[in-house]
């Protein structure tokens, strides 16, 4: 009996052709340019964190305490070495690596600007974070007093490959002291801290230039895969100030929410105005056969059969829509993650947030499992009220009323 | 065809109460989300404007591409005589910025130090009322230092305190003098607070040997709308060697991050009305093909193709525009309420002065213009949702019509 409704169910799902195509192409291209929105919209996020992570922090920073809001050279690791080296043997850790950065200012013969100057090893970089992949111009390179410079303050400077910059800040001793560099490379890290404001040069000449001790560092960022690592790394360096990304940039935190409840809501909105489109379908379907079930319930059909042959109908249009939706979505999604969605005509406006001008849609298996329960539910919820019709009906006045 | 198509409307009602309610949500979704994101984008951008940066700036050519004090404008007094007559300009100032050294003790930080006419200023941006401490400038305020918040706690100085200067002057001569901290402001705006601090124009002029010079001259207009006619006739007055620019492309980042905003806000709104209008297309669709019949026999009794398109081009008319009549006025009500009580959304000022933006308020945009377009658009997309049932129905012979099953 059961092959039979199975049967039955399939034959009466495309009945009515054009309208079950329709329905089929409603949820299929509601799915899929929800998917593309959505992975779109994540992947603009995770973009942020990744390079944030990359380019600044790890998955962990470790500051003396109170170096964040007091940046003064007094303020600083001592004994950065010591830590590092603890740190190389722990397990949890697959990378640690020390900074020392200072607040100055840099000057070409015609333009100044705010900067940061960042003491770095950049072989120890390139492992931390991919340095490389953030150069836009130039080489990375610190030969012949080279720096790599971030590329809002380039802009802002004015300056290009090989130029001439002053960087003046305050020694140890108080003194006012200048640093020759020569631009070396042009990175872009699509974050606004270091864009706008990072001249990188050896972490040797900074200690020099400064008169600081070698073994001293302004942060230590670490890169782990463990998220409870943060907690033990807190109670052993509970005289320092350990922080977690989203301790340090706690906008992420707040946009990665904000992308989360407009993705819900997106979510709910178009889930319900599908489950309405499903809802009319099955509803007329079902109104249309009326006097066909009522004539099955006549010849003694009991009513169970009846219901699962039609939450079937509706379980294999829903199941066409989504299997539809998700090759589509699939396809979309793929193509926006491996080209991106071209925004450059809008890069200034996107970089002065901190998104790439070219935004690299995310794939997760989550997108596909929440909106197949979701096609799924809404398309077995819609044939509830037309159930309850065929429950209540009386197959003599039914048939009779059709004749 | 009016009066059956609105019988039609009254007996389906199944049909016409979903079209209704989809059509009033989307029209009710649209004009509330546009006036949202108009509101906020307009807010951003007032709120950039009042800060420091004018509506209109002119400048010599070569000084934003490349600068340096050759591109300094060296005749300030007669182009200010020029501004004067030109119709729509609300207030205009010349400042001096300059890039410098500012040190107290162990603690030293760059800033951009700016020469301006204290009196003008108040009237162009919002210096004077950011004021959190200390008095602000005046004419004869000699080598006092108005510096941001964030400014003077990198350097960890308060009002009385001095401060060390060192820069470069206009002749490119080294700059130094002793500068005493007389007031402290606060924007909102993290970067500007950190980085600006200002003195008195005629003090300045002295040190940096800038009498009659500025790096630019910042204009504020009466009307906004009005910005791209001032320009162009500040434009036609200036001599070629200057640029006049609209705050359009003084603002490049921040107008660009607005349409990207709008981009996107667009994009999800195509995604909703897409799935809406599918929907109402769907119970459009349901509702003719389960009419067949009943098309059928008004093809026999006489009525042509053109016919039978305007009795369902009425029926969505008519739908629409009742569902528009009692949407409209509720999104509107919204958007002007909100545009007199803007959203705040708690917590998020801090995240956004990192940006610049230096409020936490969204307020929306009331304009009946903006409120048409979108009413216009829902209408078409009504319209467009009928086409495919149109078409169908025009597939059926009368014959064929009757027939069907």
């Amino acid at each position: 009996m059961f092959k039979v409704i199975v049967k039955l169910a399939w034959s009466n799902a495309f009945l009515r052709f054009s309208r079950t195509f329709l329905l089929v192409i409603l949820i299929a291209l509601s799915m899929a340019l929800m998917l593309s929105l959505q992975g779109i919209y994540d992947g603009m996020t995770l973009n942020m964190v990744d390079k944030t992570i990359r380019s600044d922090c790890g998955e962990v920073s470790i500051y003396q305490k109170g170096y964040r809001l007091n940046q003064v050279l007094s303020n600083n690791i001592k004994n950065a070495d010591a830590i590092l080296r603890k740190l190389d043997h722990d397990p949890n850790v697959k990378l640690a690596i020390k900074r020392f950065s200072v607040e100055g200012l840099s000057s070409t013969a015609r333009k100044q600007s705010f900067a940061n100057i960042i003491g770095i090893d950049l072989k120890q970089e390139e492992r931390f974070g991919k340095f490389s992949l953030f150069l836009t111009k130039g080489k990375l390179s610190f030969e012949n007093y080279g720096a790599i410079i971030g590329k809002g303050l380039a802009d802002k400077l004015k300056v290009h490959i090989g130029s001439k910059v002053i960087f003046s800040t305050q020694n140890a001793k108080g003194e006012i002291n200048a640093l020759y560099l020569k631009v070396a490379g042009i990175i872009q890290t699509t974050n606004i801290n270091i864009d706008n404001f990072a001249i990188y040069v050896p972490i040797k000449r900074v200690y020099d230039f400064l008169g600081v001790p070698h073994d001293e560092a302004t942060q230590i960022a670490i890169r782990t895969d463990n998220e409870a690592f943060i907690k033990t790394l807190k109670k052993e360096y509970s005289n320092l100030d350990v922080e977690s990304l989203l301790d340090l940039y706690p906008m992420l935190k707040q946009m990665e929410d904000i992308m989360a409840i407009f993705n819900s809501i997106t979510f709910a909105i178009v889930m319900l105005v599908v489950f309405i489109g499903i809802l009319g379908v099955m509803y007329v379907s079902i109104l249309d056969r009326i006097r066909e079930f009522g004539i099955l319930r006549a010849i003694g059909m009991p009513y169970a059969y009846i219901r699962l042959q039609i939450f079937l109908e509706a379980l294999f249009v829903g199941l066409i829509g989504y299997i539809c939706g998700a090759i589509l979505g699939y396809l979309s999604l793929k193509y926006l993650h491996i080209y991106g969605l071209d925004l450059s005509a809008y890069s200034a406006g996107l970089e002065k947030f901190g998104y790439s001008s070219i935004i690299y849609a995310n794939i997760q298996a989550s997108y596909f499992s929440s909106t197949f329960y979701a096609i799924i539910s809404a398309s077995l919820l819609s044939v509830l009220l037309p159930l309850r019709k065929i429950k209540n009906l009386n197959p003599i006045k039914v048939i009779k009323a059709n004749t | 065809m009016f009066a059956l198509a609105l019988k039609n409307i009254l007996f389906y009602k199944g049909r016409s109460i979903t079209s209704f309610v989809l059509i009033f949500f989307s029209a009710l979704l649209f004009i509330v989300y546009v006036s949202m994101m108009d509101g906020s984008h307009n807010s951003m951008l007032r709120n950039a404007l009042n800060v420091y940066t004018g509506a209109i700036e002119i400048y010599k050519k070569g000084y934003r591409d490349i600068g340096g004090n050759q591109y300094l404008i060296t005749n300030v007094s007669t182009i200010e005589q020029k501004l004067q007559n030109i119709k729509g300009i609300k207030n205009f100032t010349s400042r001096y910025e300059t890039y410098g050294l500012l040190s107290f003790k162990d603690f030293s930080s760059a800033a951009m130090v700016a020469g301006i006419d204290p009196k003008r200023e108040e009237h162009m941006s919002e210096l004077k009322t950011a004021l959190i401490k200390g008095k602000y400038l005046d004419q004869n305020s000699q080598n006092c230092l108005y510096a941001g918040s964030e400014l003077v706690k990198k350097l960890h100085i308060n009002i009385g305190d001095k401060v060390a200067f060192i820069g470069e002057a206009s002749d490119y001569s080294f700059a130094a003098d002793m500068l005493k901290l007389c007031g402290i402001f606060r924007t909102g705006s993290f970067e500007f607070d950190s980085m600006a601090s200002f003195v008195s124009r005629p003090y300045f002029d002295n040190l940096m040997y800038s009498q009659n010079k500025a790096s630019y001259i910042s204009i504020d207009v009466n009307n906004l709308k009005e910005v791209d006619r001032i320009k162009n006739e500040i434009a036609a007055k200036m001599p070629p060697d200057l640029e006049t620019l609209s705050w359009k492309t003084l603002m490049e980042p921040m107008v660009q991050a607005m349409e990207v905003d709008s981009v996107f806000g667009y994009i999800s709104l195509g995604l909703f009305f897409i799935v809406i209008f599918f929907v109402v297309m769907i119970f459009g669709f349901i509702n003719i093909s389960s009419r067949v019949n009943e098309f059928g026999i008004l093809r026999c009794i006489g009525l042509s193709k053109t016919d039978m398109f305007l009795l369902l081009f009425y029926e969505i008319l008519i739908l629409s525009t009742l569902s528009i009549l009692f949407a409209t006025p509720i999104g509107a009500y919204i958007a002007y309420y909100f545009s007199l009580h803007p959203i705040t959304i708690a917590g998020i000022s801090e995240t956004y002065k990192q940006y610049g933006i230096v409020s936490d308020q969204i307020p929306f945009d009331f304009n009946l213009f903006t409120i048409s377009w979108n009413v216009a658009v829902i209408y078409i997309l009504s319209f467009l949702s009928i086409l495919y049932p149109i078409l169908y129905i025009n597939k059926f012979t009368p014959t064929e019509a009757i027939r069907h099953v």
